[in-house]
């Protein structure tokens, strides 16, 4: 138990130089940092925009209704300014980190590699705008009639999403030890997140089968937000847990592989 | 200049050599996010109108909904699919100091590249109308309307390429230029109908639309293909308009940039 302790602490001491290094380099290019801002703004302008301007013309798209459609958008937007901030950055480095042999040093210190690659570099700009997507999850939840029982909820909930959504991307970036230009894999995983931020129900069997058992990208949003609206879908919680389990288990499996092939470009 | 054409060929040459030495890559960065971006359209409408697929909205059927998309889909690979990723990191990096000494300068290199990616877009265009032509989910036009559409889509290619260009240029003032072509991409894909036809916009946001260049990059080219849309001059002539505006900005930034370049990481 107190290993356990010590180590925690340690990987949160660790975590703290890595946040305060971010803040110095992203507050020493100012324009960047609004640039950053603006972008990620627009992205979920145009996110909402559009499923309101379908609505202005349909009632319903598949089982939902405006307000429960524009919650889901809302519960998918903050997962991705979390990840935003957060994550996304490290697989851009990584991938060039692989190609120019710069993992050596990276895969050299004494903690976690996992950790240390995608943890490692942090967006502190689009912190600004949690501001914004924690206030339309919360004027679209109000919209969606949702109860003080369900916004207590909601944390854990965004927890488990966040951890399959990282643990897929850490399992797709994983390919890039095996290929010379890692680059199109961030783009591969660019495209698995925009497949994760439309509900499980708008894809066609076969595609929402293949989405939810081989690439469970439409776990990380569907279950939680339809647990939200109707506890009798408890079960699809269930399975996006042991998707967590599951894809945890191929991570460590995959990254292990990886990092046997990988064969440091700088030597 | 009949002199300077074997320069322009063998970069083109260089160039394809280039695009195609990674070929996952290049379908992953390139073809992937188009072909995605279809599938999601494809499988969001077919829920809009699974509840009842005799709906017409805004004068689309399904079928007609999914045609629109397909010729977005042909649209974005002709018209937006380049990118001008290293511009700015040769400003960066110092090395554009190499071009101007070199005989075939920094925009002459750019160009030449550009133009060999659009061959290769042109191409994959062709095939997908050919693929997509075999399902039932597009009914092929005539010889003459496909010829029309993609040579507007080459014209519209042209000033999607000036503006990628200003902004590899901002690479003079700012560290990383990415987010402001991500920025751009995904206004020109909101604001131009490649995400919904633009019937099913407000009325006042449509009219504001048409004072800008940004219909005529997917929603005309789309409407020309179908048959819709027959006012090419009028096209032309403001695609035209907003390319020369674009190519004043860019000799602009340029001299300014160029009076400050330092030559830094050489």
């Amino acid at each position: 138990m107190q290993n356990i302790k010590n180590s925690v602490r340690h990987y949160l001491s660790v975590y703290s130089g890595f946040l305060s290094t971010c803040f110095t380099q992203a507050t020493s290019f100012r324009l960047n940092f609004v640039l950053l801002v603006a972008m990620d703004l627009f992205f979920y302008f145009s996110s909402f925009a559009t499923v309101s301007f379908i609505f202005d013309h349909v009632e319903t798209i598949g089982p939902w209704q405006r307000p429960e459609l524009m919650f889901f958008i809302a519960y998918m937007l903050t997962l991705d300014q979390l990840h935003m901030t957060l994550i996304s950055e490290s697989f851009w480095v990584f991938s060039r980190e692989l190609k120019t042999g710069g993992l050596d040093y990276v895969i050299l210190k004494p903690i976690n590699t996992v950790f240390n690659v995608f943890f490692r570099h942090i967006r502190p700009s689009t912190i600004i705008n949690a501001v914004v997507t924690w206030s339309a999850l919360g004027y679209y939840g109000h919209q969606a009639g949702l109860l003080w029982s369900d916004w207590i909820l909601i944390p854990p909930l965004m927890v488990l999403s966040f951890t399959l959504l990282i643990l897929l991307e850490f399992i797709v970036a994983s390919s890039m030890f095996w290929l010379t230009e890692g680059l199109g894999i961030n783009f591969l995983r660019m495209q698995m997140q925009q497949l994760g931020r439309w509900p499980d129900y708008i894809y066609a069997q076969t595609p929402r089968r293949l989405l939810t058992f081989v690439l469970p990208i439409v776990l990380v949003g569907s279950p939680p937000v339809h647990f939200l609206l109707d506890r009798s879908r408890w079960p699809y919680l269930l399975l996006m847990m042991a998707a967590i389990v599951g894809a945890a288990i191929v991570l460590s499996y995959v990254w292990k592989k990886g990092l046997r092939q990988y064969e440091s470009a700088s030597s | 200049m009949m002199s300077s054409i074997p320069k322009w060929w063998q970069t083109i040459r260089i160039a394809w050599s280039k695009h195609t030495a990674y070929r996952l890559n290049f379908v992953l960065q390139i073809l992937g996010p188009t072909l995605v971006f279809f599938f999601v359209k494809y499988n969001l409408w077919s829920a809009v109108y699974s509840t009842s697929p005799e709906t017409v909205i805004k004068g689309y059927t399904f079928q007609e909904m999914i045609q629109y998309h397909v010729w977005a889909l042909v649209v974005g690979l002709i018209a937006q699919g380049h990118m001008v990723v290293n511009l700015s990191e040769e400003i960066r990096m110092g090395r554009i100091s190499a071009y101007l000494i070199y005989p075939f300068n920094f925009w002459e290199f750019h160009t030449a590249d550009f133009l060999a990616f659009q061959t290769m877009q042109t191409l994959i265009a062709l095939i997908t109308i050919f693929l997509i032509g075999l399902s039932a989910f597009l009914d092929v036009p005539s010889f003459q309307l496909i010829l029309t559409g993609m040579t507007y889509c080459l014209f519209v290619s042209l000033f999607w390429f000036t503006l990628q260009y200003m902004t590899g240029l901002m690479g003079f003032w700012l560290e990383e230029t990415w987010m402001l072509r991500v920025t751009l991409r995904m206004i020109a894909g909101f604001l131009s109908g490649a995400i919904l036809p633009l019937e099913l916009y407000p009325e006042k946001l449509v009219t504001f639309l048409d004072y800008t260049p940004f219909p005529y990059l997917t929603y005309y080219p789309i409407k020309i293909f179908t048959g819709q849309f027959n006012q090419f001059g009028q096209a032309y002539l403001v695609m035209g308009l907003w390319c020369l505006v674009f190519i004043v900005i860019n000799k602009i930034i340029w001299r300014k940039g160029i009076k400050m370049y330092t030559a830094a990481g050489m």
